[in-house]
């Protein structure tokens, strides 16, 4: 069964590199997503699972079968190694109908003409693009030409399915749709999704795991939920989650056990770790907090100042100035405040977190403020 | 409001009045010519008087018709041999041009072929200079002795005697044209290529399709419209081609329907004349009719680019050395060595003879001997070909500044307006004379302006003749690089000024022209060039004080005068490669980059 397992995989671009010593092992029926900011290597990676383009170093395996190997020498061409592609702007040849662009691979493999006919009509059912056969991808509309797209690299029913941001040239409504739509996909094909996105939503809602990628090297490799609330660092604590997380620089004034009192320039609070708390006195840490624990609370010992507003109907996100940091919250429900307006704030949660203060922010601690 | 009214507000706006004045303009000088040159197949002409008895000059007349297209053998040698010989060189034309070109381009743009900037950089190379220089090349490498003359390079360094099928006719035109515009076939191509979505290949590679599939059913497929449109200006400029089947067919009579025209023309039938130089416009329009019926607009052929530009480029393996260096050389061959072929040629006193003490540079600096080609003196003294030149630099700039400056008025203005009735009609009528093959409309403007007409004089002979045909004959590559520029810029740019008050002299001076200065620069780039080479569009319409350097060579070529042709030509392809280099560096812009 195509599992397939990368070790110590390396792209080089002349001295920088694209991929760098990249470790990952992709189980069977998995739903994996390579996330990150544009140019991170991310749809590298893919294009070097699926064989498009040649690692510098390392080794590739799918399903048992090494299919990359730079010490045994193995390369493996793309279509020896039984997968599907669906490109980012989905590489419909303009030049064959709808029809013909779903059965060129049945074609390529001497299928018997029935049978082709009759892969294309499941196929065709399955994506709701019958009624369109006869006609060329030109004529159709981006979220047609999208399931066309998708029902080619269906039909010789690879055991493992790349995508490259497929939803990325689509508006929003038919995003939507078309993830759902990939979700009941991945169930019904039982097959193994690799998945190239830069947003961090699609890769939350859709994946069994997350796989995130900053400047060719791997940042965190769990599944949605764990990378959001235990990121490895203030670069996955940041890029996962809308609105973004607090992230404050405040200094350790003092530690007593696992009970910091940090500096918010003449104010301090609380940290109280549920773990381990591996910081000193005088430390610069990051403390992080997600949008949706700051509450608004009479009761709350923090003052802050109401900087904006942006109601949506279902949650309000309200911009707040607290000791001169900024600071962001998800009120739910239709609410509405006043510009300016003084409120008095509480951190709620045990799932705060505690980064280091460098350029690499590791996560230090997580615990409740107070 | 009134009509009046209406009229004022119409005019106000300069694009409108661009529109108008192009539409009258063009519609004066390319479109009411043709009903001229319709009248004259119909027409008795002053040299015809003796032949067609008991007739008038001016009188109507069937003769021409009858005789050109239903006299039996005559009509045969006359008109239909000549139209098959032009087929026959135009198809193979296009299949050696389509086939070299392309081929090259997939070397280029798809194989691990070494040398890739200087082999593309030498192979357009033939499409800079003028058509003819590969001819006059030939000949200098491959006459014979067997019509006359004396042997080229080949025979004296060989000892062989080429056969005259190989010195002369079909397969040297069709070879040589083929050349010439299989770098274009690469432009067309290779761009193509190089800009495809490499997704579309890679997609079909994932779906189990063989590397010969590929080309079969994804490649060459996508690339058809390039393959067309070379193919349909390939044999469009290669019917209306003179200069080589002038040089390559003359010795053994080989005629094609444009050295037929010209002979008719200059000769006693001119109602032979006009009449095929009709046939050869209905042939330019019919392609262009066909092109736009052939090409399917449901497969629209533009997708969106991809960003993997990195494809898997083929490997030549053993072969990339060998292949390598013998395209290198090959290319050499039909670049430089012409132009060595032609300095040798220029220096050698006796024809044919060459050895050293045969070499002089009478032909450059010589005062002129009676014994010596009727004691015309060497080119660097000849007060006549300094005219040439005077007269062909002059008459460049002057289309080129007229072409490229009406290109850029008339592509703003169809560009602004696009979509409206007169603006697509403009558009229609500055392309016509892309359609007219040169020496047809060199002929209707012999036609036109032998006699004068109203206020216009008898232009015939005059130096404006030649600047008017070149500036109407260039003005489609200046207006296609003019709309190009001011689709690519869209409106908003200029309405952002607009709406601050600038002033539209203002707008286009200030803001439109300096940021497009590249392709607007391209428009007079390409005039000029095409006018220093241009040859056929000229021909029917100079007299001797108005010569320019192509139809002098052309005429020292018909006398037998070889040193001076060669020499001649050697100025012209340097002349020509040296603006465009200059040009090149000073601009960007660039021949090879433009359409044409």
């Amino acid at each position: 069964m195509p599992e397939i397992i990368l070790k110590n995989v390396t792209k080089m671009y002349g001295k920088s590199a694209a991929v760098n010593q990249l470790n990952l092992n992709i189980p069977d029926h998995s739903f994996i997503t390579l996330l990150g900011p544009s140019g991170c290597g991310k749809t590298t990676t893919l294009r070097m699972i699926a064989g498009l383009e040649t690692p510098t170093s390392g080794e590739i395996s799918i399903g048992g079968q090494v299919v990359f190997s730079s010490e045994q020498g193995i390369d493996v061409p793309p279509e020896k190694r039984n997968v599907g592609f669906l490109f980012q702007n989905y590489a419909l040849w303009p030049h064959m109908t709808v029809l013909e662009n779903i059965t060129f691979g049945l074609e390529n493999l001497k299928w018997p003409k029935d049978k082709i006919k009759e892969r294309a009509d499941v196929l065709m059912k399955m994506l709701k693009i019958t009624e369109y056969g006869t006609r060329y991808p030109a004529e159709l509309s981006g979220g047609q030409q999208q399931r066309v797209a998708i029902a080619r690299t269906l039909a010789t029913g690879p055991k493992t399915l790349f995508m490259d941001e497929p939803l990325s040239n689509l508006d929003a409504k038919l995003r939507m749709e078309m993830r759902t739509e990939l979700k009941r996909l991945h169930m019904e094909t039982d097959s193994t999704f690799v998945y190239v996105t830069h947003d961090q939503l699609e890769a939350m809602t859709l994946s069994t795991r997350i796989c995130l990628i900053k400047e060719g090297l791997l940042q965190q490799y769990a599944p949605p939920l764990t990378v959001y609330n235990e990121p490895a660092n203030t670069f996955v604590a940041d890029f996962i989650g809308s609105p973004n997380i607090n992230l404050l620089h405040v200094k350790v004034q003092s530690v007593n056990d696992k009970t910091a009192t940090l500096q918010l320039h003449d104010k301090t609070i609380q940290f109280t770790a549920t773990g381990e708390l591996p910081i000193a006195a005088g430390q610069e840490v990051v403390l992080g907090i997600r949008p949706e624990n700051v509450v608004l609370d009479q009761s709350g010992e923090l003052l802050a100042q109401i900087y904006s507003t942006l109601p949506s109907g279902m949650e309000t996100v309200v911009r707040l100035k607290l000791n001169g940091f900024n600071l962001t919250e998800v009120v739910f429900g239709s609410v509405d405040f006043k510009v300016n307006e003084e409120v008095h704030l509480k951190i709620k949660s045990d799932k705060n977190l505690l980064f280091a203060g460098d350029a690499e922010g590791k996560c230090l601690a997580q615990g409740s403020i107070y | 409001m009134n009509v009046t009214q209406r009229l004022k507000l119409f005019f106000r706006k300069p694009h409108n009045v661009i529109l108008v004045v192009l539409f009258v303009l063009l519609t004066v000088l390319t479109f009411l010519p043709m009903l001229s040159i319709i009248m004259d197949t119909f027409t008795v002409h002053t040299s015809e008087v003796m032949r067609i008895r008991g007739t008038h000059a001016g009188d109507f007349t069937l003769y021409h018709w009858r005789k050109v297209l239903a006299d039996g053998e005559n009509s045969m040698s006359i008109f239909y041999k000549p139209l098959l010989n032009t087929f026959a060189i135009s198809f193979a034309t296009c299949a050696i041009g389509i086939s070299v070109g392309g081929g090259f381009a997939w070397l280029i743009t798809r194989t691990n072929i070494k040398f890739k900037a200087l082999l593309s950089a030498l192979f357009v190379i033939p499409y800079i200079m003028p058509a003819w220089t590969l001819a006059l090349a030939w000949l200098n490498f491959f006459r014979n002795s067997l019509v006359g003359g004396v042997p080229g390079l080949f025979t004296v360094l060989t000892g062989i005697t080429t056969p005259n099928w190989f010195a002369y006719g079909f397969f040297p035109i069709s070879v040589v044209q083929g050349l010439h515009y299989a770098p274009f076939a690469y432009i067309l191509i290779g761009g193509i290529l190089k800009n495809m979505d490499a997704n579309l290949e890679e997609a079909a590679q994932l779906l189990h399709a063989t590397r010969l599939q590929i080309i079969q059913k994804i490649t060459l497929p996508m690339v058809k419209p390039a393959i067309l449109s070379t193919f349909l200006l390939a044999f469009s400029s290669s019917m209306s081609a003179f200069a080589v089947p002038a040089f390559l067919g003359m010795p053994v009579r080989y005629q094609v329907l444009t050295t037929q025209m010209y002979r008719t023309l200059q000769g006693l039938n001119p109602g032979y004349g006009y009449l095929m130089a009709l046939m050869l416009i209905l042939i330019g329009v019919s392609i262009m009719l066909i092109n736009q019926k052939v090409l399917d607009n449901r497969k629209a052929y533009t997708t969106i680019t991809g960003k993997s530009s990195n494809v898997s480029l083929f490997n030549l393996r053993g072969l990339k050395n060998p292949l390598s260096y013998f395209l290198v050389v090959g290319l050499l061959c039909i670049t430089i060595v012409p132009l060595i072929t032609f300095a040798i040629e220029s220096f050698i006193v006796e024809p044919g003879n060459y050895a050293l003490s045969n070499f002089s540079t009478v032909f450059w600096t010589g005062e002129g001997a009676v014994d010596i080609a009727n004691g015309e003196p060497g080119i660097l003294r000849n007060r006549s070909v300094f005219n040439g030149l005077y007269n062909s630099v002059v008459l460049s700039l002057v289309c080129a500044f007229f072409a490229g400056s009406l290109g850029i008025l008339g592509g703003y203005a169809i560009a602004r307006k696009k979509g409206t009735w007169l603006s697509e009609t403009v558009n229609h009528l500055t392309f016509f004379p892309y359609l007219l093959p040169s020496m047809a409309m060199g002929a209707i403007y012999l036609s036109v302006f032998a006699v004068p007409h109203g206020p216009i004089p008898a232009l015939y002979g005059t130096f404006a003749v030649l600047v008017l045909i070149g500036t109407v004959k260039y003005l489609p590559f200046a207006t296609k690089s003019g709309i190009n520029a001011m689709l690519q810029l869209g409106g908003q740019i200029e309405e952002a000024a607009l709406i601050m008050g600038v002033g539209w002299w203002k707008r286009m001076t200030r803001i439109i022209i300096p940021i497009q200065k590249t392709s607007f620069l391209s428009g007079y780039l390409l005039p000029y060039i095409s006018c220093m080479r241009e040859l056929s569009l000229f021909i029917l319409l100079i007299s001797p004080s108005t010569a320019v350097l192509t139809t002098m060579l052309f005429q020292y070529n018909e006398k037998g005068w070889n040193q001076y042709a060669n020499a001649i030509n050697l100025l012209i392809v340097v002349v020509v490669l040296l603006s465009n280099y200059i040009i090149n560096k000073l601009t960007g812009a660039s021949i090879d980059k433009g359409i044409g």
